[in-house]
């Protein structure tokens, strides 16, 4: 049979011409892993060892310098490297928001799945602020109704777990509902909370519905990890302690 | 689980038309023609191989490892194109201190032909990837963003027509919707115009105006969504479409471990192929052309 086919073909090749149309007739697909058995090329090694210098030295840096490590699973409902985390934005913040409306942010929020890293006691790198905050979002400052604060609020109790909040929210999760003040007031019904937190959390991330179509918006065009570097650079040692921001009743 | 059953179907075809193509290969050296296309996706500024202690692909990927092994595939076959389905930036702090101009210069070391936009490209902006533009000496293509009202308006084309030994290989673009995916002010004006709609104009242009003999779509929509079947992909794509003979596609990070064979809309086999993420793989799809009289029986032969 196959030696039938065979000379079929034959016959026919030996009958075709050299200058007819192109008929695809045959079509292979591999998968070709990029491994350690394959040799760099000599030219873009070269060509990239200078810019992987810049970055090493760069990411090397030492920022500042912590006598513990930093992590977000060092408490209940709270954090050593979420407080940091939330208290260093509003920090940075709070400054250039002040000066584009006069007014003073409330608090911040961010949440416990963007903490992407802890840092190890010792120096503070800048290789950790990348690892902490891979991602290029933007800190915002969302305007929100005193009803929203209250959702914020029980999507914190719901959820039960360290999401990164800043020191101007008190809030203890008691038998009867919960205690909530803010920058030692109660909630107050007619006015509005300026609330920081990250563009990527403002459109739905994590399921923060509360940030959703706010009174205002203000896009800080600074990102999350910009603020982080510059404020280690600013401090020689980062002091952080869990101080009960958010707790449940015991 | 009927694809499955189809690729096995046509790879038994396959088995029994190889006989004839190694026939037609070795008997008709004269008269056949062989491309070879290479293609990348979802880079993401991943120039240094992995560290290896790391947890997942320990020394896995490299540009100077990928740009060898282009190389000897370019000397083995001259007519070979390399291709990127978008996402090149992103990822490493290379692109965050440098802002994608080194994947960008590497890219056209390593002598790209063309690469498509990923919703990652926009992460520096509109504005960031213009400026980049000039360390690029490969061409991008994308044919459902309509960049009118930017600044890449121009700068971009809908498709490319190579010509490797007298056979015309006609590339397109197409770009997923950046509404929802990326910040309005990264990508500023540009319209996202539906993928199936401009890709069945695209691959009428190519094939009926450029007469091109193969078509070739890179797209950045994804392969499959699980979650959202009937949501724009890969595999849509292909089924919605005719023309088409490759998509290579980006953007879910699927790694294929070859690529898959699919139906488009008039029945006809097209390959849809996507090699993950990182540079840690090449896909390499080998196209082979013989003379009209050599064929005994209409259709093609798929291996994979």
């Amino acid at each position: 049979m196959k030696k039938i086919i065979i000379s079929i073909f034959t016959i026919l090749l030996l009958l075709s011409c050299k200058n007819e149309p192109q008929v695809l007739v045959k079509v292979e697909g591999k998968l070709l892993p990029i491994t350690e058995e394959i040799q760099s090329k000599k030219e873009i090694e070269d060509f990239i060892q200078p810019y992987r210098e810049k970055v090493e030295a760069e990411m090397n840096t030492v920022l500042s310098y912590t006598e513990k490590d930093l992590v977000r699973t060092d408490g209940e409902l709270e954090s050593s490297l979420g407080n940091l985390m939330a208290d260093l934005c509003f920090d940075m913040a709070n400054p250039v928001f002040k000066s584009r409306t006069t007014n003073n942010i409330d608090f911040a929020l961010f949440n416990y799945g963007g903490i992407r890293a802890g840092i190890t006691k010792g120096d503070i790198k800048t290789e950790n602020a990348f690892q902490l905050m891979p991602f290029e979002n933007n800190l915002v400052v969302v305007e929100l109704t005193s009803e929203k604060i209250k959702e914020l609020v029980n999507y914190l109790i719901a959820n039960n777990r360290a999401h990164p909040l800043s020191k101007h929210i008190n809030l203890e999760i008691t038998k009867k509902g919960y205690n909530l003040k803010i920058n030692n007031l109660p909630l107050n019904d007619s006015k509005t909370y300026f609330v920081l937190t990250s563009d990527y959390l403002q459109n739905g991330g994590d399921k923060m519905d509360f940030f959703k179509n706010p009174v205002s918006i203000q896009n800080l065009n600074y990102k999350v990890r910009n603020a982080i570097i510059d404020y280690f650079k600013d401090k020689d040692t980062i002091n952080v302690k869990l101080d009960g921001r958010f707790r449940a009743e015991k | 689980m009927k694809r499955r059953n189809f690729i096995q179907k046509s790879s038994a075809g396959a088995a029994f038309l190889t006989l004839g193509g190694l026939s037609l290969e070795s008997f008709a050296k004269k008269t056949s023609k062989h491309i070879t296309i290479l293609h990348t996706n979802d880079v993401h500024s991943h120039i240094d191989p992995f560290p290896e202690d790391h947890y997942k692909t320990p020394n896995q990927g490299g540009v100077a490892r990928r740009a060898t092994l282009v190389e000897n595939i370019r000397k083995e076959n001259p007519n070979t194109l390399l291709l990127d389905a978008g996402d090149i930036f992103q990822g490493t702090p290379y692109f965050n201190f440098y802002g994608g101009e080194i994947e960008f210069k590497l890219m056209s070391m390593l002598k790209y032909d063309a690469a498509t936009i990923g919703n990652h490209d926009f992460d520096n902006g509109i504005d960031g990837l213009f400026a980049q533009l000039p360390n690029a000496k490969f061409d991008f293509v994308s044919a459902n963003y309509d960049f009118k009202n930017t600044v890449l308006d121009t700068n971009i084309k809908p498709y490319k027509v190579f010509v490797k030994d007298e056979i015309k290989i006609g590339v397109f673009g197409l770009g997923i919707e950046l509404a929802g995916l990326v910040d309005p002010r990264m990508y500023k004006e540009t319209n996202y115009l539906d993928p199936v709609e401009i890709a069945q104009d695209m691959s009428r242009i190519l094939k009926e105006e450029e007469q091109c003999d193969l078509v070739i779509c890179l797209s950045h929509l994804g392969y499959y969504y699980k979650s959202a079947p009937s949501k724009i992909c890969d595999l849509n794509l292909a089924s919605k479409t005719k023309d088409i003979d490759l998509i290579i596609g980006g953007h879910t990070h699927t790694f294929l471990p070859k690529p898959t064979v699919t139906k488009n809309s008039v029945g006809e086999n097209v390959l849809v192929n996507q090699v993950g993420c990182y540079g840690i793989n090449i896909g390499r799809i080998d196209f082979y052309f013989d003379s009209d009289k050599n064929i005994t029986s209409k259709g093609k032969s798929i291996i994979v």
